[in-house]
């Protein structure tokens, strides 16, 4: 018997109201993989992570990390497990880059020299360390993206969910955040990334799941889902939208 | 991870940005000592002359110019309840001036003293005088009245008693055809007691001429002392004689009531979290789900506490309020308020979607619960039709401004049964809103 997966998600539904957003999907993230949730506008990605996240009661379906049921919504212990970077810069304008950090690792549970250990690693891997004192509300947009990075990741959680980090980041910052990403995979992090971005998922995710309207259509590498889709060597882009049509969507 | 730790997490993060925001700050502590001051020295201006009665304005035109008349005007002047316009260094004022000015509204009382008011006097009549008013303004028409009577005794001197006491009959309804009777037995009794004070004077017997000592006597004074009545002041040892019952009222009603739109500005915060996505980074660490409430919670009560302290320091360094006389009641009553106010901010904050919303509707409800609970008058002393006294006693600001007043008017100790009840009452407050903001919390924050 292998190592099981770290996250496994059975079945997941959930509706606002009477609209279903994720419609009984299931799929699993490995170990040490960059695990990719690729999907237009209102796929259902976000919904699925805040689902993951027990900040969403999903309608049904279960979940398993380390092949242990898993219910962050009602155990503070699953929830440490788990760091989440939102879509929005969820950070506070008036604290500096440090009082954030500082914040955000107490309530993870992290005190003295692990909290300010912490921090400081935050720091580098955001490259913020110079401007650590300085108030968030003095920030580019950039660099406010990249602390809401930071404050994710700071406890070191077992699955790191990141929803659309770069919506509206620069170059340089997004370069920065992916060279960021990729160090936490050669460390043996596990990351899921959800983007509508094609080439972001190409040049990141070691899989991929293509999620439209609250369905998954495909789970694999870039490869295995061209050659699923029967467009072997095509890039992410044509199988994305050879999967998902090229009908404009609502959001 | 520990409850409270998480709890001291979040309240510390609140009072760091708090302290970082300048608005919030004139807001939350420069804004309720202003508003204290103002009402303050407002209500010492209106409530708090030796008489124990703010004096009225009363406007005056002297159209006679006699000695008499000039005596007349002296004695309005000096009189107890009565501030005279025009004042000393002002130019006199004609009869249609004085008319305009109760026309317009600057005025509300003025009085001529008609030609012939010194002659008359001398003839042993009435004189004539005339008054221009505001039928409306009863309250003050009584203190223009007794300072006219005190003004009148003392330039007429006691020898118009008898033409006084014959009016009286008059006016009780003695028929007029009487007046002649009524005089001649008056003026016999009058000639007496006059030749009884002369004596009596003469010898030097007569006690000290008013309360002053400045001559004539304090004819109010007499007025009320005609009814054998025994006076028992009754007052704490430990009240500052400068200070007033309203002076009190004002710091107590302005402190509860800035303190709850103190407290429910912070209660805004927890929709803030929902907006600025902070909320869910919030929930999604290991902290437990009381945590972030409970934060709010003392946040909330930490900055009402420094604002109650500084606004009641502000109260004892210029108003002479003294605080410390009984800090362990105090310290109570502060508790149970600070209680009491901090749920209400946050069952506002937990049932609140949106900050508008929180704002508008709280602004609505404290501003009635400080009119109904006595914060901007002292409704506690006025006899209130029962369904009226329900409402009142309904809101939090009237137990709390009356523990205040019980406190630091009637120096009652929080052992005190009337001090319990109302303290109690702050407590039940307390558990029923955050009750409801603990089940508004669950339902909307927790389980989306």
């Amino acid at each position: 018997m292998g190592t099981p997966d770290l996250l496994e998600v059975r079945d997941l539904a959930f509706a606002y109201g009477d609209r279903e957003a994720v419609r009984g999907i299931s799929f699993s993230i490995r170990r040490g993989e960059i695990f990719g949730f690729l999907g237009p506008n209102g796929a259902g990605k976000t919904t699925t992570i805040s689902c993951i996240a027990g900040l969403r009661r999903a309608a049904r379906g279960t979940l398993h990390f380390e092949g242990k049921p898993f219910e962050p919504a009602l155990r503070h212990a699953d929830r440490a497990r788990l760091g989440l970077v939102p879509q929005e810069v969820a950070v506070y304008e008036e604290l500096t880059g440090r009082e954030n950090l500082e914040f955000f690792g107490r309530l993870a549970g992290l005190r003295g020299g692990d909290l300010a250990g912490a921090v400081s690693e935050a720091l580098e891997l955001a490259g913020l360390a110079p401007r650590a004192s300085d108030r968030v509300s003095s920030y580019s947009g950039g660099m406010k993206r990249r602390l809401n990075f930071a404050a994710g990741d700071l406890h070191q959680p077992g699955l790191l969910m990141l929803d659309e980090p770069t919506v509206g980041v620069d170059p340089q910052s997004r370069s920065h955040l992916f060279e960021a990403l990729r160090g936490l995979a050669t460390r043996g992090r596990t990351l899921l990334y959800t983007t509508h971005y094609m080439e972001e998922a190409q040049r990141l995710c070691d899989r991929v799941a293509i999620l439209d309207q609250g369905r998954i259509l495909g789970v694999g590498t870039p490869a295995e889902l061209a050659e699923g889709a029967g467009i072997s060597g095509a890039d992410l882009e044509k199988v994305f939208l050879h999967m998902t049509g090229r009908r404009l969507r609502d959001e | 991870m520990n409850p409270l730790d998480a709890l001291w997490t979040i309240a510390w993060k609140d009072l760091r940005m708090f302290f970082r925001d300048r608005t919030a700050l004139l807001l939350g502590f420069a804004l309720p000592i202003a508003l204290c001051a103002v009402f303050g020295f407002v209500t010492r201006f209106f409530f708090a002359s030796e008489s124990g009665l703010s004096k009225t304005t009363l406007w005056v035109a002297d159209l006679d110019g006699s000695e008499k008349s000039r005596d007349f005007v002296a004695a309005l002047r000096k009189a107890g309840t009565i501030r005279l316009r025009p004042g000393l260094e002002d130019e006199a004022e004609s009869a249609d001036d004085l008319r305009e000015k109760v026309e317009d509204g600057e005025a509300h009382h003025a009085l001529v003293v008609e030609k012939g008011f010194g002659e008359d006097l001398a003839a042993g009549r009435l004189p004539k005088l005339r008054m221009f008013r505001d039928p409306d303004r009863s309250m003050e028409a009584q203190m223009v009245s007794v300072g006219l009577l005190e003004a009148f005794f003392e330039t007429a001197g006691r020898e118009h008693a008898p033409l006084m006491t014959a009016r009286a009959m008059e006016l009780i309804g003695l028929p007029p055809e009487w007046r002649d009777r009524v005089l001649a037995i008056t003026r016999t009794f009058s000639f007496g007691i006059e030749a009884i004070f002369e004596e009596a004077e003469g010898e030097g017997i007569l006690g000290e001429d008013g309360a002053d000592g400045a001559g004539g006597p304090d004819f109010s004074s007499v007025m009320t002392d005609l009814i054998p009545l025994e006076r028992v002041d009754i007052k704490p040892p430990a009240r500052p004689k400068q200070l007033t019952y309203m002076l009190s009222h004002t710091v107590s009603g302005i402190g509860v009531m800035m303190l709850m739109f103190g407290l429910v500005a912070c209660g805004s915060l927890l929709i803030q979290e929902r907006e600025r996505k902070t909320l869910d980074r919030i929930r999604m660490s290991p902290a437990p789900a009381i945590a972030l409430l409970g934060g709010k919670y003392l946040f909330a009560a930490i900055c009402g506490a420094l604002q109650i302290v500084l606004l009641f320091a502000f109260g004892a360094f210029v108003f002479h309020i003294d605080v410390l006389a009984d800090p362990v009641t105090l310290l109570v009553v502060i508790l149970a308020t600070l209680l009491a106010v901090s749920s209400f901010g946050i069952l506002v904050a937990a049932w609140a979607k949106t900050i508008k919303q929180a704002e508008g509707v709280s602004t609505l409800v404290i501003l009635v619960m400080s009119a109904l609970g006595g914060a901007w008058f002292p409704i506690q002393i006025v006899d209130l039709p029962l369904p009226a006294k329900i409402v009142s006693r309904s809101t939090l600001t009237h137990w709390a401004v009356s523990a205040f007043q019980g406190h630091f008017w009637h120096g009652k100790s929080w052992t005190d049964p009337t001090m319990l009840t109302s303290i109690g009452v702050l407590l039940g407050f307390a558990i029923v809103a955050g009750a409801l903001a603990w089940a508004l919390y669950r339902r909307r924050y927790l389980r989306a």
